[in-house]
C-alpha cells in the first residue's frame, strides 16, 4: 500500500501563485483532481512527479520526501505519470516504447552501455501489458500513426512497464469518444485492483464522479473541496467555481 | 576501371566525413544544437594521436588514447557550456559553439600546444596491407581508414540499436520531458552522447592525420563545415542520413574534380550540392517533417 502526502504546498512562477498551501493525503485508492482551468492541478501534478521543484511545503512517497527529486528519481520510487499532450516516441514502435519504460531501473547504471534490451524476458513482458491495455495487435506500429484514444493506452502501457505504485494520469479520457472512455475507466479500474495507487486529473465530470472513489478540487491554486464524488457533486463552493461554469 | 578507383577513392573520403559527422548528428539528435567546436573535438583527438604516437610508436594505442581524451573533452564542452544552455533559444548555444571553436582553434596555435606548424604523423598503414586487384585497389593507409571506420560504425549501431543507453537516446531526442518520465537522467544520457560522439570526431581526427601525415591546429577547419553540410544533406539528426550523405558527396566531389576540379574547387563542390538539396529537399535526405 502506497501513501501519497502533499504538506503546505505553493508554488509561484514569477509573479503568479499557481499553488497555494495545498495539503491533502491518498493512500490505494482512486482519486480525482479536479478544477476549472488554471486551477493549478498539472502544476501540482508536476511537483509531485518531480518536473517542479515547488517554492515551499514538501511531497512525501511513504514518508520519505520526494518533492526535491528529479523526474527520472520519482519514477524509480515507484511515482509513474501520463501526460495532459500524448506523448508517445513518435518513430519508436510501440514494443520499444514500452521497451523504454521497462528500462526504468537500468538507464543511471553503467549496464545500460551493455545492456541488451530486447531479450526474450522483456518481450514476454512487454506482451502482457499490451494485453493488458488491449494494445497487442499494434505492437510493431509506429506510436506516431495510432489514433489518439490508442496513444493514450500506450502511455498508460509504458507507464506499467516502470513498475509504479502510483500511477498519476493527467486527463486521461481527453479526446476519447463515450464508448473508448468507458473502456479506459475499466482499464483504470483494474489496476486499481492489482494494487495501482491511481491519481487523476479529468475535466469530463461523468468520467471522474463515476470512477473515483475520492476527489480533490482546486480552483485558483488551492484546495476548496474534498470527499466522495456525492458531496462534491452537491458542494456550494464547487458548484460556484467549477460546476457552476457549464 | 577508373570509375571503380574513383568509387574506391570516394569511399575513403566518405568514411572520414562519416566519423566527423556521425558525431556531430548524434549530439544534434539529443540537443538539437549544431555543435560546431565538434571540428575542435576533431583537431584534438588529431592531435593526442600524434602525441602518443610519437611517445610510444603503436597506432592502435594512439588512436585508443585520442578516442578517449576526445570523449572526455566532449563532455567537458558539456558540462561546462550546453549543459547551461538547455532551455535557451536554439541560436544561444550555436553562438557559444562557434565562439568555443574559434577559441580553442586559436588556443591550439599556441606555441605551448600545437603551434602554428604542422606536425607528421607517420604511422603509415599501422601493420595492415594494401588491396590491390585488377579493378581496383586500397593502399595500406586506405585500408586502415575502412577498417577502422567499419568497426567503429558497427559498435555505433550495436549501441544505438540494442542497448538501453541507445534506447536512451532515441527517446531524448523524441522528447526529452518525457524520456525523464520513464527514468532516463537526462545529463548522464546527455554525456554519454558526447562522449562517443567526440570520440569518433577524435577518431576521425587521427586517421584524416596519419592519411595526409599531417596535423596541424587550423586542420579542424574545413571539416567544421563540411559536416555541417553533410548533417543537412543527410537530414538533422539522422546517422544513417549522415551516412549516405557522407558517401554521396564523397562521390559527387570526387567524379567532380575528377572533371570540372579545374573550375569548380572541391569544397565549392559540397556548398553547390548543399545548396540544391534544400533547394529541392529541404529536409535532408531521411530527414523528418
Amino acid at each position: 500500500m502506497s501513501q501519497l502526502e502533499i504538506r503546505s504546498v505553493s508554488h509561484w512562477f514569477g509573479g503568479l501563485q499557481a499553488l497555494r498551501d495545498v495539503t491533502f493525503s491518498t493512500s490505494d485508492e482512486i482519486l480525482g483532481l479536479i478544477g476549472p482551468n488554471g486551477a493549478g492541478k498539472t502544476t501540482l501534478f508536476n511537483v509531485i512527479s518531480g518536473f517542479i521543484v515547488p517554492t515551499r511545503g514538501e511531497v512525501l512517497l511513504n514518508g520519505k520526501a520526494i518533492h526535491r527529486l528529479r523526474a527520472d528519481q520519482t519514477i524509480r520510487l515507484g511515482l509513474a505519470r501520463t501526460f495532459q499532450i500524448v506523448k508517445p516516441f513518435a518513430t519508436l514502435t510501440v514494443e520499444e516504447n514500452v521497451l523504454a519504460g521497462l528500462g526504468t531501473p537500468y538507464y543511471p547504471k553503467a549496464e545500460a552501455l551493455y545492456k541488451i534490451y530486447r531479450t526474450r524476458e522483456n518481450l514476454e513482458k512487454i506482451e502482457q501489458m499490451l494485453e493488458k491495455v488491449h494494445l497487442s495487435e499494434y505492437r510493431f506500429s509506429p506510436a506516431a500513426k495510432l489514433p489518439i484514444g490508442l496513444q493514450r493506452r500506450l502511455e498508460i502501457a509504458r507507464a506499467l512497464a516502470t513498475h509504479p505504485k502510483v500511477l498519476l494520469l493527467d486527463e486521461p479520457a481527453a479526446g476519447l469518444v463515450a464508448q473508448e472512455a468507458e473502456e479506459l475507466a475499466d482499464l483504470i479500474r483494474d489496476l486499481h485492483s492489482q494494487g495501482i495507487h491511481i491519481i487523476l486529473i479529468e475535466h469530463n465530470m461523468r468520467f471522474a464522479m463515476n470512477l473515483c472513489q475520492r476527489i480533490v478540487v482546486l480552483a485558483q491554486g488551492e484546495i476548496i473541496a474534498e470527499g466522495v464524488p456525492a458531496e462534491i457533486q452537491n458542494n456550494e463552493k464547487v458548484i460556484n467555481a467549477y460546476l457552476g461554469q457549464e | 576501371m577508373l570509375l571503380l578507383q574513383n568509387l574506391s577513392n570516394a569511399l575513403i573520403l566518405a568514411c572520414t566525413y562519416i566519423l566527423m559527422a556521425a558525431g556531430l548528428t548524434m549530439v544534434y539528435g539529443v540537443l538539437k544544437v549544431l555543435h560546431i567546436a565538434h571540428a575542435s573535438v576533431y583537431t584534438v583527438g588529431a592531435f593526442v594521436g600524434v602525441l602518443v604516437f610519437s611517445w610510444l610508436g603503436n597506432f592502435w594505442l594512439a588512436l585508443a588514447i585520442a578516442m578517449l581524451v576526445s570523449g572526455i573533452f566532449g563532455v567537458l564542452i558539456y558540462r561546462s557550456t550546453y549543459f547551461y544552455l538547455l532551455n535557451a533559444p536554439r541560436t544561444v548555444p550555436l553562438i557559444a559553439s562557434v565562439g568555443m571553436f574559434v577559441m580553442f582553434t586559436d588556443l591550439l596555435q599556441k606555441p605551448f600546444l600545437m603551434g602554428a606548424y604542422q606536425r607528421a604523423f607517420p604511422a603509415g598503414g599501422a601493420g595492415l596491407s594494401a588491396i590491390k586487384t585488377a579493378l581496383f585497389s586500397f593502399t595500406a593507409k586506405q585500408v586502415l581508414i575502412l577498417l577502422v571506420t567499419l568497426i567503429l560504425l558497427v559498435l555505433v549501431y550495436i549501441i544505438l540499436t540494442r542497448t538501453k543507453l541507445g534506447l536512451s537516446w532515441q527517446a531524448a531526442s523524441m522528447d526529452r520531458e518525457m524520456a525523464s518520465a520513464v527514468g532516463i537522467n537526462l545529463n548522464r544520457s546527455i554525456a554519454a552522447n558526447f562522449f562517443l560522439g567526440s570520440a569518433l570526431a577524435g577518431a576521425a581526427g587521427v586517421l584524416v592525420g596519419v592519411y595526409n601525415n599531417s596535423v596541424f591546429a587550423t586542420m579542424g577547419d574545413l571539416p567544421s563545415y563540411k559536416a555541417f553540410i553533410i548533417i543537412v544533406l543527410g537530414g538533422m539528426g539522422s546517422l544513417p542520413g549522415a551516412i549516405l550523405a557522407s558517401l554521396i558527396l564523397a562521390i559527387v566531389e570526387n567524379f567532380l574534380v575528377a572533371s570540372v576540379g579545374y573550375v569548380l574547387p572541391r569544397d565549392s563542390i559540397a556548398f553547390l550540392v548543399l545548396i540544391l538539396m534544400l533547394m529541392f529537399r529541404p529536409n535532408g535526405l531521411l530527414g523528418r517533417e
